[in-house]
């Protein structure tokens, strides 16, 4: 095939074989080059309200978002679990793409940036006019991030840095150096997860930021509009990608805002649900912030509301997503307590654990017979209560055989329960300690 | 005399030919004679630590070839290695990249082998040397079952990365960012068992390798390309082809040899007039026993899993008397578990198993060491392949036996009844064309969807400019105001729309729904699909039969069921052709050959059940299925004058016979499948105005066949006339002229009149052997088979 007329009578022959698909259109006559380029960015700073700037490596659209004030308590945002420092500059990322893998052919034309200066959040958005020019946009964005900044993405770690990084292989240049990456779509899973349908930004703007977008573009969309513009179509329905890139960062800001004044303001957090409040204690735990994971469930504890009538809390200890309306209700207290009662003993605080686990059993609610068998544990182990370890072991016996007698049976308990009665018993009379089973503490019969 | 005495292969080989019964059949004997070993010294620079893990495994020395290929790695030169089965092959790449990485740990190599099983093999034995060699090398296999935490840190951290042309191609490549530490550091690149990149699936990996070096060429590495072949008669040329540089070919091969004895075996006819002929199976089976009874190990090759079974079972059947050793004979096949085929391979190397019966599963580089006696029942449909198999035996100094038992089809016919076409004539050429253009243009789409193309950029047969304009005429590419072509397509992966192995983009899945979660078994191409899973076809997959229930067409969907029956089917196709370009034509006694570009529609009618072994007719059905278009590549040959004064009914008839025999003796010099080769023939083709006999690829676009066909066309026709003219059938049969054309004249006789339409056609007299190349074609070298053989007369018995 090296005969090219050969060559092209057989593409001839493959053009009129192939369905034959709308002509791409072009805007203007045929111009080439650099002249073309400087066509198409001015096309496209004009359609999205930028400028174009011309550099070595070529053109770069450049917008500037007008600012809007976003107050943001650094130092106390600091004192959320998986927080940058206090002192991290913040610089939140959002791409749009012509896809959605990672793969080398996908490419990052728009690059969304926003960041604080003093109480209002400042933004710039670099759109990549044409293939040719994404050297230049890589600059411009490499010039943007100061190396001492963290990043604030929405699964910035799965996407839009992979790719950021594969881009600038593809060039043979080295990433954007920064301090570290805060990726708020894990944050927004633990935290919302037993409240919220999903994890897309869009719902967390809906259910947690109050933000509703009019006339938003569908992320689909994107791609084809983009490639419709390369190929010579109007820029114009890229306006709206850009809105929408400006709106992805700004609501960076905007969740952050929101963590901040919700869940690390003591006061304000009383209020909040409380399976927000059990999943921020984790996330302390998670830090080995035993105290602070205390009081963020002293908190749920507090605030807990009975829920509403008809819903299965009861039952399951999870709301159906019918219930969702009333969020304070997705956890059961029973849950909460636990937990409070786990963190109790982290703190090397057992007697109160073991009282705290006592609460839950007493409540005889459908954990009654496990939170026995922790009180059981926890005077075994930590209080070396032999006899009350026992006592609280016929406790969680009898609570199995109810909950068995209900029609909730718990198999792998039962056997697990005589084997630590025996055990515990033989321990008993080796040590020849009295053993009073019938103690009054074991509770209710 | 005892059933079971041990007894050398050559006494065992002695009493068997003077046995009248088998040695009627023998039609040749010959014998290659031993070979002395070529070593050399390990080089100077050879790392301390290698030299000792070498000694260690009793290697002190290298075989010649061994040493060539090592030495030229170090120079930096491309290296295509071509020696026999079990020679000491995998050396020649293993030493260079231990050496690499000996002296460099930062280096890297990359090694693709065809299937995941040969990796996996190769893996364990240079993980082994490596050991030994007190080397820390990461060697992974990298394919579909690595599982995802391994994958990033083979892809950060592995130093050896074995993987396979699919993986490279749909996993590696088009995410080549996440592995630019292999790419920026790799030295080897190894591509082993080379001969098997042919036909289509080579026109693809030839492709992949144009992208792999591509994106080697982006993070600045130039490795070195060892390739390793078995004998065929152009790896040279295939090596070039498939990496588009110019290789050494190292196939001297030093490695030592007992003689070897070679017989070609043809069943006697048991029916004169039709050409009926006794079972390969049986034969086989016969002659492989007592060599079993003696001790000797001795694998036999069946062609299908139904052919491997019941060989198994009559060997068992007949070594159950006098408690012979009935379970040291085993069955090796597709289908069989992973590990019951390593225990296999396990006992043949420690000699725990004595007999196996393997479909060609066993030919390819599986490391079973060397056995005594291969029989072959049935010609395996290439030389290549053939000396293959042959090479499963053949010990360091003792003498082995090869044995081929030809079965009635043309080309079994054919090769036992040319023995100088086995043991003088070079193997095979494997075709592969890489710039057919549907192939081409689609990884020209990936490759633009990796990396974007400089103007002028050469990809393939030359600068991809032309072609990338006509990718930009759909959208796919974009030229940037650089100037460079950048991916710019929706589609976000156009690998994924690519398979190496299928011809086209759309393929018909073959959904197995035996087990209780039906599970996908393949696929096929449209083209394919009509004659291979149309309803009630008994589709065959690893040997394994299953029947087709149902053919969803739209949703290319084929449902079937395992089954285990005694027949195959076989469908028909109706087909009619249209020339439209001629690439190339030149005048030929009686008529012009030509080699263009045609339009084949296709549509399959009916199919036959046909009875293994005999090939009984069982009955027949319709097919319903739509009618396919395929835009090829052909070789055709119009006969104005050779078919001057015939009267109609003689000369459709003639035409064919020559056409079934053209297309035989094509299959066997192009080392291809029959089936990827069409058969068309026009008592008056409306373009041509003149009888024409087509031979059509298979694939779109074709894979370089046909043009090879055209310059071999008298090679061609004197083989066609010298298949009929040899055949013992009096007025032609399925081995030569093909079967009878029903309601066909019982009077005629074709075998006359495709011989006399050879004869006008230029073939010379009788007996001439395929051996006449055309003078415009250079002769292909000989690339690595033994010296010649000495040929012993046999006495052949009437």
């Amino acid at each position: 095939m090296t005969d090219p007329a050969l060559l092209q009578r057989r593409l001839a022959a493959l053009r009129a074989a192939r369905p034959r698909l709308p002509a791409p259109r072009r805007d203007n006559g045929v111009v080439t080059g650099r002249q073309r380029g400087a066509a198409q960015a001015e096309r496209l700073a004009a359609a999205v309200g930028g400028e174009w700037l011309d550099g070595p490596a070529g053109h770069v659209v450049r917008v500037e978002p007008g600012t809007i004030a976003l107050p943001l308590e650094r130092a106390r945002l600091a004192s959320l679990p998986g927080q940058p420092p206090a002192d991290a500059r913040l610089v939140c990322l959002d791409t749009e793409t012509t896809g959605l893998g990672t793969a080398a052919g996908t490419l990052a034309f728009l690059v969304g940036l926003g960041w604080w200066e003093g109480d209002r959040f400042r933004q710039v958005q670099l759109l990549c006019p044409d293939h040719g020019d994404e050297a230049a946009l890589l600059a411009a964005v490499d010039a943007a991030i100061p190396p001492d900044a963290w990043l604030v993405t929405y699964n910035g770690r799965g996407f839009d840095w992979p790719l950021l990084v594969t881009r600038y292989r593809l060039i043979r240049r080295a990433a954007p150096v920064h301090a570290g990456m805060l990726d708020l779509l894990p944050h927004v899973r633990r935290l919302f997860r037993h409240r919220l349908g999903d994890a897309r930004l869009a719902t967390v703007e809906r259910e947690l930021l109050g933000v509703r977008r009019d006339a938003d573009v569908g992320g689909w969309e994107i791609p084809e509009r983009y490639l419709a513009f390369v190929h010579g179509g109007s820029a114009a329905p890229l306006a709206a990608v850009v809105t929408h890139n400006a709106e992805d960062v700004r609501s960076l800001g905007r969740l952050l805002v929101h963590l901040d004044r919700r869940y690390a303001d003591p006061d304000r957090r009383r209020s909040a649900p409380a399976g927000d409040l059990l999943a921020l204690a984790r996330g302390y735990t998670r830090e080995r912030r035993h105290d602070a994971a205390l009081g963020c469930l002293d908190d749920a504890d507090a605030g807990w509301r009975l829920p509403a009538r008809g819903s299965d809390v009861w039952l399951h200890g999870v709301a159906s997503p019918s219930s969702m309306a009333s969020p304070a209700v997705t956890v059961s207290r029973e849950r909460i307590r636990a937990e409070r009662a786990r963190t109790l003993r982290r703190l090397g605080r057992p007697a109160d654990a073991a009282a705290a686990w006592e609460v839950i059993a007493a409540a005889g609610g459908p954990g009654a017979a496990r939170a026995w068998v922790e009180v059981a544990k926890v005077r075994e182990h930590a209080l070396a209560d032999h006899a009350g370890a026992l006592a609280a072991t016929a406790a969680a016996e009898r609570a199995a055989e109810r909950s068995r007698l209900l029609g909730m049976p718990d198999p792998a308990l039962e056997p697990a329960l005589a084997h630590r009665r025996r055990r515990l018993g033989a321990r008993l009379r080796r040590s020849g300690d009295d053993a009073r089973p019938e103690d009054a503490r074991a509770g209710p019969r | 005399m005892r059933t079971y005495a041990p007894a050398p292969v050559d006494a065992v080989l002695a009493r068997l030919l003077e046995e009248p019964s088998l040695a009627r059949g023998v039609v040749h004997h010959a014998l290659v004679p031993a070979r002395e070993a070529e070593t050399v010294p390990l080089p100077a620079w050879v790392d301390p630590r290698i030299r000792g893990a070498l000694a260690q495994q009793g290697i002190p020395s290298l075989y010649t070839h061994q040493a060539e290929a090592l030495a030229a790695v170090r120079s930096g030169r491309d290296v295509c290695v071509v020696t026999p089965t079990a020679s000491g092959k995998s050396l020649c790449y293993e030493l260079p990249v231990l050496q690499a990485l000996a002296e460099d740990p930062s280096a890297r190599a990359l090694w693709l082998f065809p299937t995941k099983a040969l990796g996996q093999d190769q893996v364990a034995a240079f993980r082994a040397l490596a050991g030994a060699a007190g080397l820390a090398i990461s060697t992974a296999t990298y394919d579909g079952d690595t599982p995802a935490p391994i994958r990033s840190s083979i892809r950060e951290a592995g130093q050896v990365v074995v993987t396979n042309p699919d993986m490279l191609h749909a996993a590696i490549l088009p995410h080549h960012t996440k592995w630019f530490q292999l790419f920026e550091q790799v030295q080897v690149i190894v591509v082993d068992e080379l001969h098997l990149y042919r036909g289509l699936f080579g026109s693809h990996v030839g492709n992949v390798l144009r992208r792999l070096l591509r994106i080697c060429r982006h993070y600045g590495a130039n490795p070195v390309i060892v390739t390793c072949s078995a004998t065929i008669a152009n790896p040279g040329e295939l090596a070039t082809r498939l990496t588009g540089r110019v290789p050494l070919v190292v196939d001297r091969n030093g490695a030592p040899a007992g003689e070897r004895h070679v017989l070609l075996v043809d069943p006697p006819i048991i029916d004169t007039p039709s050409g009926a002929r006794g079972s390969a199976l049986t034969l086989a089976q016969r002659w492989a026993l007592p060599f079993l009874r003696a001790g000797r190990q001795t694998i036999v090759f069946g062609r299908s899993r139904t052919g491997v079974e019941l060989i198994l079972t009559g060997l068992r059947e007949a070594l159950r008397e006098h408690g012979g050793p009935r379970a040291r004979v085993r069955g090796y096949r597709g289908g069989y578990l992973p590990t019951e085929r390593r225990a296999i391979e396990e006992g043949l190397r420690n000699g725990e198993v004595l007999g196996v019966v393997s479909t060609s599963a066993l030919e390819l580089g599986v490391d079973i060491g060397r056995l005594d006696v291969a029989v072959l029942a049935g010609y395996p449909g290439s030389i290549a392949a053939t000396w293959q198999q042959f090479g499963r035996a053949g010990r360091r100094q003792d003498a082995s036996v090869a044995i081929l038992v030809a079965s009635s089809a043309p080309v079994d016919q054919y090769v036992v009844h040319h023995p100088e076409f086995l043991l003088d004539r070079p193997p095979e050429e494997a075709r592969v064309d890489p710039d057919n253009l549907h192939v081409l243009l689609a990884h020209l789409k990936a490759a633009a969807f990796e990396l974007p193309f400089t103007p002028g950029e050469v990809f393939g047969p030359g600068p991809a400019d032309d072609l990338l304009a006509f990718l930009a005429e759909d959208g796919h590419v974009h030229a940037g105001d650089d100037g460079r072509w950048y991916w710019a397509s929706p589609d976000n992966f156009p690998a994924s729309s690519i398979s190496l192995r299928t011809a086209a983009e759309e393929n018909v899945v073959i959904i197995d729904t035996t087990p209780d979660r039906p599970k996908v078994i393949g696929e096929l191409d449209l083209f394919s699909a009509q004659t291979q899973v149309h309803e009630d076809a008994i589709y065959l997959h690893e040997s394994a039969q299953f029947h087709v229930d149902r053919l969803d067409w739209d949703e290319r969907k084929a449902y079937v069921r395992r089954v285990d029956v005694d027949h195959y089917t076989q469908a028909e196709l109706a087909v009619t052709l249209k020339p439209l370009d001629v690439f190339a034509q030149a005048e030929v006694p009686g008529g012009r050959r030509h080699h263009g570009e045609v339009m084949v529609a296709s549509r399959a009618t009916i199919y036959k059940k046909l009875k293994f072994v005999t090939n009984e007719n069982l009955g027949w059905g319709k097919i319903h299925l739509p009618e396919l278009e395929l835009q090829t590549t052909a070789y055709w040959t119009t006969l104005d004058g050779a078919s001057a004064g015939w009267r109609r009914a003689e000369l459709d008839v003639a035409l064919a016979g020559t056409g079934r025999a053209l297309q035989a003796v094509a299959s066997v010099l192009l080392m291809v499948d029959p089936r990827d080769l069409g058969l068309v023939t026009q008592v008056r083709s409306p373009h041509a105005e003149a009888p024409t006999i087509y031979l059509y690829e298979g694939v779109p676009g074709g894979v370089g066949l046909a043009e090879r066909l055209w310059a071999r066309h008298a090679e061609l026709v004197g083989g066609a006339a010298d298949l009929v003219a040899a055949c013992d059938c009096e007025s032609g049969c399925p081995s030569c002229t093909g079967p009878r054309p029903p309601g066909g004249d019982a009077e005629v006789n074709a075998k006359i009149l495709v011989l006399r339409l050879l004869a006008a056609l230029g073939a010379a007299g009788l007996g001439n052997a395929p051996g006449g190349a055309d003078p415009a074609e250079p002769v292909p070298q000989r690339a690595g088979l033994a010296a010649s053989p000495v040929r012993i007369t046999v006495p052949v018995r009437p």
